[in-house]
This record gives C-alpha cells, sequence and structure tokens, in this order.
C-alpha cells in the first residue's frame, strides 16, 4: 500500500512523459505527412495563392503597427542606456541591428502566430467538426494536401516578405523618434544605419522567419485537424494553436540565434 | 490598408538607400595599401579623405611571405589620388570601429585603378600602449656583440 503511495510521483511523470511525447511523435508525423503531400502532389496553386493574401497581404497592417512602435521604443530605450556611458551615437546601429536579427523577424511570427495560428486551427476545426475533411476525403481529394500543404507553404514564403517590410518599418520607428525628438540628424541616421547593416544581419532573420512561418502554420494546422468535440473544441484547439505556436517560436529563436553566432 | 504599409515601407527604402548610399558606387576603382597591423578593420569600413568618406574597405587579407595585412579599398570614381598620399588606419571613436584615413599627397601625377599607396601606418595597439604606461617591461639586457 505504502509502496503504492510511493509511486503515484513517479506514474505522474511517466504519463506526462509519455503523453508528450506521444504529441511530438504525432506533430512530426503530421507535418511530414504534409512535407509528403507538397512532394508527391496533387498540387493546388490557387489555394496557395489565396492563402498568402489571408497569411501575407492582410497580415501587412497588424505587423507594421507593431513594427513601428516598437522600433520607436527601442530607439527610446537605447539612448537611455547608450547614455549611462556616452555613447547615445551608436543609437541608429544598435536598433538596426536589434529589429533585423531579433525583433523584426520574432515580431512578425508572433503578431501572426496570433491572427494566422487562430484563424487556421478555426478554420479547419471547424471543418473538422462539421465533418468536412471526411468528406474531402469521401471525394478522393488528400485533406493534407488540400489543406494543410497549401498554408504551410503560403506562410514560409508570406513570413519573409512580412519581416522584410517589419524590418524597414522598424528602422523608420526609431529614425522618426531619433529626428523628431532627439534631435538626430536625418541623414547622419540613415547613413549610420545602411553603412553598418551587413547583408546577412538580413538574411539571418529572413532564414528565422522561414522557419517561424512554418510553425505558425503547420501549429495552427495540426490543433485544427484534431480538433475535437465540437464548437468547444475549436475554441480549445485555437488557444492550443496559439500557445504552442508562439512557444516554439522562441525556443527555435533561441537554437537558431545559437546557430547563427556561432564561430 | 496593406497598400498604406507598403507604400510607406518603400518609400522610407528608397529615402534610406538614395541618402545612406547603398554599398560600393558603380564606377568604383580599387586600390590597395599593406599595414602592419589592419586591428579590427573589416570590409565594410569607411576610407575617408580629410574626415569626408570616399570609399569602402572591400578586402582584408594576409600576404603569406611578408606577415603584412594587404587592404583593398574601393573608391568613388570621382576621386583622384596623389600617387604619394599616405594612408593610416584610426579609430571612430575611443570605443572600437576604425577606418582608414587617407592623407592626399603632393605628386603631379595620380594613383591609378590597381595602384598601391606605399606609405601607410597600421592601426595602434591601445590596450597595449596602455598597457605599456601601467606596467612597463623591463629594458632587455644590452646584447652581447662582438
Amino acid at each position: 500500500m505504502a509502496a503504492a503511495l510511493a509511486l503515484k510521483p513517479v506514474q505522474a511523470v511517466g504519463r506526462l512523459t509519455l503523453s508528450s511525447l506521444r504529441q511530438v511523435g504525432a506533430l512530426t508525423l503530421f507535418g511530414l505527412r504534409s512535407l509528403l503531400a507538397l512532394v508527391i502532389g496533387p498540387w493546388f496553386p490557387g489555394q496557395v495563392l489565396r492563402q498568402l493574401a489571408a497569411i501575407g497581404f492582410y497580415s501587412l497592417p497588424v505587423i507594421g503597427l507593431t513594427a513601428v512602435f516598437t522600433g520607436a521604443a527601442l530607439a527610446l530605450n537605447i539612448y537611455t542606456g547608450g547614455g549611462r556611458f556616452n555613447a547615445e551615437q551608436i543609437m541608429p546601429q544598435i536598433v538596426a541591428l536589434g529589429i533585423t536579427r531579433e525583433l523584426g523577424p520574432v515580431l512578425a511570427a508572433l503578431m501572426l502566430a496570433g491572427r494566422v495560428s487562430a484563424t487556421i486551427a478555426a478554420e479547419i476545426g471547424a471543418m473538422r467538426a462539421t465533418e468536412q475533411i471526411d468528406a474531402l476525403r469521401t471525394l478522393s481529394t488528400d485533406p493534407y494536401g488540400y489543406l494543410v500543404t497549401p498554408r504551410l507553404v503560403a506562410a514560409v514564403i508570406a513570413l519573409p516578405l512580412l519581416t522584410l517590410v517589419a524590418d524597414i518599418i522598424g528602422i523608420a520607428g526609431g529614425w522618426g523618434v531619433a529626428v523628431g525628438f532627439l534631435d538626430f540628424n536625418p541623414t547622419v541616421y540613415i547613413r549610420n544605419t545602411v553603412d553598418f547593416v551587413e547583408p546577412w544581419d538580413v538574411g539571418s532573420g529572413l532564414i528565422k522567419a522561414m522557419v517561424f512561418g512554418f510553425i505558425v502554420a503547420l501549429m495552427g494546422c495540426y490543433h485544427g485537424y484534431r480538433a475535437t468535440g465540437g464548437a468547444r473544441g475549436v475554441g480549445r484547439a485555437t488557444t492550443q494553436a496559439v500557445v504552442t505556436a508562439a512557444i516554439a517560436i522562441f525556443a527555435s529563436d533561441y537554437v537558431l540565434t545559437t546557430l547563427f553566432t556561432a564561430r | 490598408m496593406g497598400f498604406l504599409v507598403l507604400a510607406v515601407a518603400g518609400a522610407f527604402l528608397i529615402y534610406a538607400l538614395t541618402v545612406g548610399g547603398g554599398g560600393v558606387a558603380p564606377g568604383a576603382y580599387e586600390v590597395t595599401a599593406r599595414f602592419g597591423e589592419v586591428g579590427s578593420l573589416e570590409p565594410g569600413a569607411a576610407v575617408t579623405v580629410a574626415g569626408v568618406k570616399v570609399g569602402t574597405v572591400s578586402k582584408v587579407s594576409l600576404e603569406p611571405d611578408t606577415y603584412l595585412a594587404r587592404v583593398a579599398m574601393a573608391l568613388e570614381p570621382g576621386i583622384r589620388l596623389p600617387a604619394d598620399s599616405t594612408a593610416k588606419i584610426t579609430s571612430d571613436s575611443l570605443l572600437g570601429g576604425v577606418h582608414v584615413a587617407i592623407g592626399a599627397g603632393g605628386a603631379p601625377e595620380d594613383l591609378k585603378a590597381g595602384g598601391e599607396i606605399e606609405n601607410t601606418q597600421g592601426a595602434v595597439d591601445l590596450l597595449g600602449l596602455i598597457g605599456q604606461v601601467v606596467r612597463p617591461q623591463p629594458e632587455p639586457p644590452a646584447a652581447e656583440s662582438q
């Protein structure tokens, strides 16, 4: 009896480990299955274009606003921090580096996770709840190829482009604050930024953005596809999609940054 | 709204590239200089005459037989330098960042594309200098010579 009681925590750990491993395995299989659909077809270019508009173009306002305010706040903070050792003048360079290498891709991905992961999970979850996915299968259309793969492809294409816009607008936000409130010379600010930023600063951010785009679409599709229990299940799937996408974005951001900065 | 964001980003990018002068100007010509020490000089660093940027460092490499650093610089096509100009590696500020400062000479002929600036002064190892002042090395014993 006492032994059984003592084993309770161990059992809980075991259950937790197994269920999380099962989740990771299911997610991996789901991703591989969607990539397989990308390789063997049939392809749905119309779906990809529609998703590019939904994921990419209609996310521009959100991402632009996020980027401009982030750039402005970053500029103020770095100006204050730099002032502690009389180095306010390096603010343009640090803002440019922070935006292109880190904040542009990560914030664009997070906004996309909030906007797109949730939408995808709700769409596919509702289709699951109303048995439309089974109907697709009855019509011998591969639901992975028709629903999941176009969203993955669209997100992987769209997020780097959105990140590029976020980079530019974020730097513009920092420039606006610096010129408007901190008495920086507008030309010198731009010149410092352009001279300082290396192609790899932007390029590494864009590679990150491709990975994040994959994560955003995969999490939305996966949780939507596996939604159970009608309308409540769809709501749960939406929440889980956003939360897991955000966590996966941060975790992979650290891993990618480690790879990119390794010497 | 999406078009508005794209328009703002595009306008700022064009502004930045016109003002900032993206990269090496077309028609730039290259000259080289050899230094004993380049410090933290890297490709992309500015090349200036009298503090005005006239080009960028395009390549830093080691010359294997002399152990000198060979610095290739891309200069704007409109800038012509006398053949006896001098090149010196100077700090942008106390906290790192270096550029090549060129002092114009007085020779009648110009430095040609692919030419070399002969008179150079390498980077000053600031921390090394401080170290020498703080803790001077003892004088080496006089070499016994026959």
